[in-house]
């Protein structure tokens, strides 16, 4: 890689009281490079990427964004943030706002962006999502699926160079995850940065460059999706593996 | 204006002839309640944000306010305000002021904790959300947390404000002429109790169902749906 990578974590280790999260975790992104985060629940993976743009503290190593220390003391982080868009496993659309003014806020605000072109770019990303006649829509008239799709335009709102996802297609109904695969498929294929923590293994197989795999706080596997899909390394990952796949 | 809005012939002759006099004392318990209800969801709101945000030293000096005035009487709160508190700063006050303050820190201690409970009612993730696209944390609180808190506390708050509005009748005991002082002049010049505290009564049920009425109007149209 001739670039210097976009996010680096290095030797990250966390833990609640003397349970540890992480331990030890290194991790590299390039740019444009997508990455799956897998494993079993409670593994530390929505921990991990929450470190990336500062939502979860460490206790110690280092993760740089873009070069930026983000726990730096003297970083600004909503700054930094407003560079990396973050899609949650239940959407956190704000109820009492449209899905419009959802996707207007933190244009809005944190980058001060004037209110009709804030509007107009809204406009248009919720048209990328297929959701353009649903703008004036409260999120609680929306499916899970239009929810979720309203919250990846929020994230890319702001103009991310990188986007994470943490399990978004895990509160949905069968069939509404392929609506919100289909544009993470199409923003991947934009050459977006991406880290995403799924158990869609059909979206990583097709999808992700690298497949991380993680498991009680470590990351135990780091490998090409192809080469991790062929044939795990460690057994945990095949047990893992094949009790996803088999139902 | 409120001579207006009665059909004067309809009322029982010792209403009619004590009219402009029972009128201005429902004038000044509208007053007080309209001062308490602002002046205390002002102050309500600052102690219950300060409650929430756990802002060092000013929330625990909150917490005890917000304990002392539930666990007082509003009238003992109406005598403090009336006569310890003068005393102790050395200010001479009327019945009327005391009363306002009183019913201010009263209801404000209700309020406060209606509002520090709405806002921790708030989902966390919506804050995390809102952090992640670059809002700063108080920008958070304003356009994200707060506004949804205001929204899920309008039923309790509005049972408050009917609450202090019936209060208001105490300020009668330090000597306010309101409505329900202005009455019991009436009537221990009149001795018409029956009819007297009958049309009391109904002016207090008439107005706290109006008062309540407009709280669930506005529920219903800002709520948040979930």
């Amino acid at each position: 890689m001739s670039e210097t990578p976009l996010i680096v974590l290095d030797r990250v280790c966390k833990q609640y009281g003397t349970t540890p999260v992480l331990r030890d975790c290194s991790l590299t992104v390039a740019r444009g490079e997508i990455v799956v985060v897998c494993g079993p629940s409670g593994s530390g993976k929505s921990t991990l990427i929450k470190c990336i743009n500062g939502l979860e503290p460490y206790q110690s190593g280092s993760v740089r964004f873009d070069g930026e220390e983000v726990g730096a003391r003297t970083t600004d982080l909503p700054r930094l943030r407003s560079r990396i868009g973050m899609v949650f496993q239940s959407f956190e659309l704000y109820p009492h706002m449209t899905a419009l003014r959802n996707v207007m806020l933190a244009q809005v605000h944190a980058l001060k962006r004037p209110r009709a072109e804030a509007r107009a770019r809204s406009l248009d990303l919720l048209a990328r999502v297929g959701l353009a006649d649903r703008a004036e829509a409260y999120p609680a008239d929306l499916s899970g699926g239009q929810q979720q799709r309203v919250a990846i335009a929020r994230a890319l709102a702001l103009d991310p160079i990188a986007m994470l996802f943490d399990e978004p297609t895990s509160a949905l109904d069968p069939e509404m995850i392929n609506e919100v695969l289909d544009v993470m498929t199409g923003l991947a294929r934009d050459g977006m940065t991406m880290v995403v923590v799924t158990h869609e293994m059909g979206f990583a197989r097709k999808v992700a460059n690298r497949v991380v795999f993680m498991d009680e706080g470590r990351i135990v596997e780091d490998r090409p999706s192809e080469a991790f899909f062929g044939a795990p390394v460690t057994e945990r990952a095949r047990v893992f593996l094949s009790k996803i796949i088999a139902h | 204006m409120l001579e207006a809005l009665l059909p004067e012939a309809l009322l029982p002759e010792v209403i009619r002839q004590n009219l402009p006099f029972l009128l201005a004392g429902l004038a000044m318990t509208v007053r007080l309640a309209a001062i308490g209800i602002v002046g205390g969801t002002l102050l309500g709101l600052l102690v219950g944000v300060i409650r929430y945000a756990r802002v060092p030293v000013l929330s625990p000096l909150a917490a005890l306010y917000v304990e002392i005035v539930r666990g007082t009487p509003l009238l003992v709160v109406l005598f403090i305000c009336y006569f310890a508190i003068p005393a102790l700063l050395g200010y001479r006050t009327s019945a009327v002021n005391a009363a306002a303050l009183g019913f201010v820190l009263f209801i404000a201690a209700y309020l406060a904790e209606d509002v520090r409970s709405g806002l921790r009612s708030v989902p966390p993730g919506l804050a995390r959300a809102g952090l992640a696209t670059g809002l700063s944390t108080v920008q958070v609180f304003r356009l994200i947390v707060l506004p949804q808190a205001l929204r899920r506390i309008i039923p309790p708050v509005f049972s408050q404000y009917v609450r202090l509005f019936k209060f208001t009748s105490v300020a009668s005991v330090i000597g306010v002429r309101e409505l329900t002082g202005s009455a019991l002049l009436v009537n221990a010049r009149e001795f018409q109790p029956v009819v007297i505290l009958a049309t009391v009564a109904l002016t207090y049920l008439v107005l706290c169902s109006t008062l309540s009425l407009v709280g669930r109007l506005l529920y219903a149209r800002l709520s948040v749906r979930t």
